[in-house]
C-alpha cells in the first residue's frame, strides 16, 4: 500500500511536532526556558522599533555592534558543520556519520541566527524587501553584503533540504538514493567555505578599516570557525549523549577533539602572527590593536575580555591537546565551552569594535551593547537553540529507529 | 573508483571558474576612469549651469574687474555705494577745518593696523592725499575706489594673482554663470586686514555615547 | 478590512501567476500583502498611530512600496514628490518644495579646501546645519573642522572637538566632510544600490530605498556618513523649504545621509552653503570640467594633496596650502 507524497510529508512534519511536543518535565522546562527568551527578545526589539536603533548603544563611529559580533561568529559555527559533513559524506567515517545530523542541526540554527541578527541589525527592518531581486535591487556582484546574503540563505537551504530528505526517506523506511544527495552535499561543502569565507571578504574588502583589511582574514575565520564550531557539536552531543538514549562513541568525540585541536592550534599560530605583524613595528593602522589589548586614550573596555578570551582559548586548546580525560565527557565539555566562548569574544566582539574604533578620523570612543541590545540578542539565541532542538531532537529518534531496523 | 576522473575535471573546472571570475570582476573595476584623467581629457566646457543667472543670488551693483583671467572678464561688487559717507571730498574739499575735535569725530572708531611695526602705513599710503574720492599706489597711479584690488595688489601681489584665478578670496552667489568675486575689503577691514580672534559659530558634540 | 488598491480588472485573479501577469510584479506584492500590513502600516512609516490621519496613511503606503530614484520615469519622479509634498504639509503643516534637478551636462563637481585660510570659525558647520536641515537633536553635523598642531597633517592627530576662541596661535585649521570620491567604496558597499554617484560626481543617497545596513559606513575611510539613529527633530520655523529630493528632504529614523554638496543649490549654478558661509574664503568649489573654473585654477597652481591617497578612493576633495 503506497501512501501518496503528500501525505508521507504531513506525516512526517506532523510526527516531528509530536516528537517535539513529547518528553519529560525538564526538557519541558527547558522549551518554557527558551519560549521566555524568546518573549525578552520580542519585547526588547519592540523597544527597538518604537526608538529606531538609538535604543542600542552603537553610535555613527561605532555603527556596527553586538549584532554584528554575533552574527560573525555565528557563521562560522554555521560553516563548521562541513567538518562533519565531509568525513562523513566524503570518506565515508562511521562514527562521524552518526552524529552528522546534529552537525547540519546546529549549522541551521546557527544561520537562522545569522539572518536574525544582520535583521534586528537593519535601521530599516520594514523596508527589507528592497534586497529581493526582481522587486527590489541586490547590488551584486559589487557589494560583498549582497555576497553574503545569497550564501548564507542557499546555505541554509542547502542544510534544511539534504537532511531532511535523508530523514523523510529514513522516516519512511526507505533507503536514501545518493544520487539524488551527494550533489547537493559536495555542494554544501564547498558552500560552507564560502559562507565564511564571504563573511570574511565582507570586513577584508574594507580598505578604510586597517585592522580588518587584512589578508589573514579568510583563514583566519575558517581556523576560528572549525575550531569553534565542532567545539559547540562537541557540547551538544555531550549533552544528548548524558540525557537521551542516544549514546555517541567515544570515537567520534575523539575525532571531533582532533579536528577542534588542528584548528585552534592553526587559529593561535594566526592569532600570534596577527599580533607580531601589529606590535613588533607598530604603525598608524596598529591603532585598533592597541585600542584592543591595551586600551587607548583612557577607553579600554575590551581589554578585559579580549586577554580572557585568549586565556581561555589557550587553555582549552591546551586541555583538548593533551587530553587529560581520555575524551571523557566530563573533561571534553568544559575545555570546548573555554573554547567557544574565547573564539567568541575574539571572533565577536574582539573583531568588530576595535576595526571601528578609532574611527577612520582618529576619535576613540568605547561600545558595551545597551539592555536592548543584550535583550535582543537572547531572543535571538534562544530561538536559534529553539530550532536546533526541534530539528535535532526528531531527527536523532528517527535516526535511530532507522538504525535499529538496519 | 571509476568515477574519480570525472569529478576531477569537475573540481578543475570549477577552480578555473574560480579565478576567472574574481580575474573578470577586477579588470573591470580597474577599467574605470580617475578624476585626473577626465580632467587632463576635458576640453573647453560648454555653458555649464545655463540658467545660474537666472537662479539669481546675484548682488545688485557690479563693477568688472580690470584683469581677467585666462582672457574671461569677471566682475566685483562695487566699493563705493557701501561706504557710508562717501563721498569723501564731501568733507574733504580743502578749506579750513573748523569743528572741535573734526578728525576724532570723523574717524575716530578707525584703528590703523596695516603694514606692522616696520613698515606701519598711514592714511595717504593709500588714499590720495589731493583727490580724497581716490587712491594712489606709490608708484603714482590713481585708483577708483570701485578697484581696490589694484591698489592692494600693488604689495599683496601673489594674493592678487591667486584672487585673479580663483585661490584667494571668494566667489560670491554662483559657481557658474557671471564669475562675480568678493573684492578685498569685503572680507578684509583695510585699515586692519588680518582677521580677530571670535568664538566659533557652533561645536562638535563628543561623539561617545552619553 | 478593505484595500485601497482595487483591482483594474473585474474578475478576481484565478491563481498567483495570473495575478502577477495582470497588475505586474510590484502592484501583485501590493495587493498580496495589502490586508496584513495595513494594521502595521503605523509601524511600517514610523509615525504614532494617534496622528494618523485618512489620506496620510494612503500616502505613506505609496510611498512604501516605491522604486529605487533611479529606476524612476519622470512621472514618478513628480508623483513621488508630490506625495512627500503632501505628506509635509499634513504631517507638519508646512509647504516644501522638492526638486527633482538633473545633473547639469559637462559639469563635475570639486572642492578645494584652503588650510592657510581656514580659522576654525566653523560658520561653514553652521550654515551646513542650516541649509541641509539636520537633526538638531543629536546634533548631526557633515562638517568637522579639526585644529591640528603644527607639523602633522592627519585629522587623526587634530582636535575635532575644540571650543574656544579661534584661530589659536600657531595652529591650523582642517575641514573633513564627505569628499565625492570618483572609487567610492561606499558606493560599491551598499546592498541595494541606495548610494551611487551621480554624472556631476556627487556622491548621494536614495533615503527612501536605504534599509539602514551601515555597510557604507564601515567602508567609508572618511568618516563622511551619518546614520539617524534616533527620529530626527529640526524646528519648523528652521526647515529649509527648498528640497532636493537626493538632497536636503526631511529624512527619518533609520536611514543614512551625508554630504550632497547642496545638491539643492549645486545644480542650481549657486554655491554650496558651506562655501557661501565661509567668512574667509578658506572653500573652492567649481566644475572639474571647465578650464576657467577657480577649482581648476587651484589644482593648477596650488601643490594639493588629498587625505589617504593611497587607498585609491579618488576623491574630488583636495587640501592645498597658500
Amino acid at each position: 500500500m503506497k501512501k501518496s507524497m503528500l501525505r508521507e510529508i504531513y506525516d512526517f512534519i506532523k510526527h516531528g511536532f509530536i516528537l517535539n511536543l513529547t518528553g519529560g518535565l525538564t526538557y519541558q522546562l527547558y522549551l518554557c526556558g527558551l519560549v521566555a527568551l524568546m518573549m525578552i527578545g520580542a519585547y526588547a526589539y519592540s523597544v527597538q522599533l518604537r526608538l529606531g536603533l538609538a535604543a542600542t548603544n552603537m553610535s555613527n563611529i561605532v555603527s556596527w555592534g553586538f549584532y554584528i559580533s554575533n552574527f560573525t561568529f555565528l557563521v562560522g559555527v554555521a560553516a563548521a558543520a562541513v567538518m562533519l559533513i565531509l568525513p562523513a559524506y566524503i570518506f565515508k567515517d562511521k562514527d562521524l556519520h552518526r552524529v552528522v545530523i546534529i552537525g547540519e542541526g546546529v549549522a541551521v540554527g546557527a544561520l537562522v541566527m545569522c539572518i536574525t541578527f544582520v535583521f534586528v541589525d537593519l535601521g530599516r527592518p520594514f523596508k527589507a524587501w528592497h534586497l529581493t531581486p526582481g522587486i527590489g535591487i541586490l547590488n551584486w556582484p559589487s557589494s560583498l553584503l549582497s555576497w553574503d546574503i545569497i550564501v548564507l540563505n542557499g546555505y541554509l537551504a542547502l542544510n534544511l533540504l539534504v537532511p531532511a530528505y535523508i530523514l523523510f526517506c529514513q522516516f519512511n523506511g526507505r533507503q536514501p538514493d545518493p544520487k539524488k544527495y551527494r550533489p547537493f552535499v559536495f555542494l554544501s561543502i564547498f558552500w560552507a567555505f564560502a559562507i565564511h569565507m564571504v563573511t570574511a571578504f565582507l570586513y577584508e574588502g574594507l580598505p578604510a578599516r586597517a585592522f580588518w583589511n587584512n589578508p589573514m582574514m579568510g583563514p583566519r575565520f575558517l581556523a576560528s570557525a572549525f575550531a569553534a564550531g565542532p567545539a559547540l557539536i562537541t557540547t551538544v552531543l555531550v549533552v544528548v549523549h548524558a540525557h537521551t538514549s542516544f549514546k555517541i562513541p567515544v570515537n567520534t568525540f575523539n575525532k571531533l577533539r582532533l579536528i577542534i585541536v588542528i584548528s585552534a592550534i592553526v587559529n593561535l599560530i594566526m592569532l600570534f602572527s596577527e599580533i607580531f605583524k601589529e606590535f613588533y613595528f607598530p604603525t598608524h593602522h596598529s591603532l585598533s590593536a592597541t585600542y584592543l589589548f591595551f586600551g587607548l586614550k583612557g577607553h579600554d573596555a575590551l581589554v578585559p575580555w579580549i586577554w580572557s578570551a585568549i586565556a581561555c582559548n589557550v587553555t582549552g586548546t591546551l586541555v583538548l591537546a593533551f587530553n587529560p580525560g581520555g575524551n571523557k565527557p566530563l573533561v571534553l565539555f568544559p575545555a570546548c565551552i573555554l573554547l567557544f566562548v574565547g573564539i567568541w569574544i575574539e571572533k565577536g566582539m574582539g573583531l568588530i569594535v576595535p576595526g571601528l574604533v578609532p574611527s577612520p578620523l582618529g576619535e576613540v570612543v568605547s561600545y558595551a551593547p545597551s539592555l536592548v541590545e543584550l535583550g535582543v540578542t537572547a531572543g535571538v539565541f534562544g530561538v536559534g537553540i529553539f530550532v536546533i532542538t526541534v530539528l535535532v531532537r526528531p531527527a536523532l529518534v528517527i535516526e535511530e529507529k532507522s538504525h535499529a531496523a538496519a | 573508483m571509476k568515477k574519480q576522473p570525472s569529478s576531477l575535471r569537475l573540481y578543475i573546472a570549477l577552480t578555473l571558474l574560480l579565478i576567472v571570475l574574481p580575474g573578470s570582476a577586477i579588470k573591470v573595476y580597474c577599467g574605470q576612469q580617475g578624476v585626473q584623467a577626465i580632467i587632463t581629457q576635458a576640453g573647453r566646457s560648454v555653458s555649464a549651469a545655463p540658467a545660474a543667472d537666472a537662479a539669481g543670488g546675484l548682488p545688485a551693483n557690479l563693477v568688472q574687474v580690470h584683469a581677467t583671467h585666462n582672457g574671461q572678464p569677471f566682475w566685483t561688487e562695487t566699493r563705493k555705494d557701501k561706504v557710508r559717507r562717501f563721498k569723501c571730498s564731501q568733507c574733504h574739499d580743502n578749506s579750513t577745518v573748523t569743528a572741535e575735535n573734526a578728525a576724532a569725530v570723523a574717524h575716530g572708531d578707525m584703528v590703523l593696523e596695516h603694514g606692522g611695526a616696520q613698515k606701519p602705513l598711514t592714511c595717504f599710503t593709500c588714499h590720495k592725499e589731493d583727490q580724497r574720492d581716490f587712491f594712489e599706489t606709490q608708484k603714482g597711479v590713481v585708483i577708483d575706489m570701485d578697484h581696490v584690488d589694484e591698489l592692494c595688489g600693488q604689495c599683496h601681489f601673489r594674493q592678487k594673482r591667486d584672487w585673479i584665478g580663483g585661490a584667494h578670496g571668494k566667489r560670491v552667489g554662483n559657481w557658474a554663470g557671471r564669475r562675480v568675486v568678493a573684492n578685498c575689503t569685503a572680507c578684509h577691514d583695510p585699515h586692519s586686514p588680518l582677521f580677530k580672534k571670535r568664538w566659533p559659530a557652533t561645536y562638535a558634540l563628543p561623539l561617545d555615547k552619553p | 478590512m478593505k484595500p485601497l488598491h482595487t483591482p483594474p480588472a473585474a474578475t478576481p485573479p484565478k491563481t498567483c501567476a495570473d495575478a502577477r501577469r495582470r497588475y505586474g510584479r510590484r502592484d501583485f506584492l501590493k495587493s498580496a500583502v495589502q490586508a496584513a500590513a495595513l494594521c502595521g502600516a503605523a509601524a511600517v512609516t514610523g509615525c504614532d498611530p494617534g496622528q494618523i490621519q485618512s489620506g496620510q496613511i494612503g500616502l505613506q503606503w505609496q510611498e512604501y512600496f516605491k522604486k529605487n530614484y533611479r529606476l524612476m520615469t519622470p512621472l514618478e519622479k513628480e508623483a513621488t514628490v508630490r506625495r512627500l509634498e503632501q505628506l509635509a504639509k499634513l504631517q507638519r503643516g508646512i509647504d516644501i518644495q522638492i526638486g527633482t534637478t538633473e545633473p547639469v551636462k559637462e559639469v563635475l563637481f570639486g572642492y578645494a579646501f584652503n588650510l592657510t585660510r581656514c580659522e576654525g570659525f566653523m560658520e561653514c558647520v553652521q550654515a551646513c546645519v542650516r541649509e541641509n536641515n539636520l537633526d538638531r537633536a543629536s546634533k548631526t553635523q557633515y562638517i568637522r573642522i579639526f585644529e591640528m598642531e603644527p607639523g602633522q597633517m592627519s585629522p587623526e592627530s587634530g582636535n575635532g572637538q575644540y571650543f574656544h576662541e579661534v584661530p589659536v596661535d600657531n595652529h591650523f585649521y582642517m575641514g573633513i566632510q564627505c569628499f565625492h570620491c570618483q572609487n567610492a567604496p561606499c558606493v560599491k558597499a551598499c546592498p541595494t544600490k541606495a548610494t551611487w554617484m551621480e554624472p556631476d560626481g556627487i556622491v548621494v543617497v536614495d533615503y527612501d530605498w536605504c534599509i539602514g545596513c551601515r555597510y557604507c559606513m564601515a567602508a567609508c575611510p572618511y568618516w563622511g556618513r551619518r546614520f539617524n539613529f534616533n527620529e530626527p527633530h529640526v524646528p519648523e520655523e528652521e526647515i529649509t523649504r527648498k528640497q532636493h529630493y537626493l538632497g536636503n528632504r526631511l529624512r527619518t529614523r533609520g536611514m543614512m545621509e551625508k554630504c550632497t554638496f547642496c545638491i539643492q543649490r549645486s545644480r542650481d549654478g549657486k554655491l554650496p552653503a558651506c562655501v557661501a558661509a565661509c567668512p574667509t574664503g578658506a572653500r573652492i568649489f567649481g566644475n572639474l570640467l571647465d578650464p576657467d573654473s577657480e577649482i581648476r585654477f587651484v589644482l593648477k597652481h596650488k601643490k594639493v594633496f588629498r587625505l589617504k591617497e593611497d587607498l585609491g578612493t579618488d576623491p574630488k576633495f583636495w587640501f592645498f596650502i597658500d
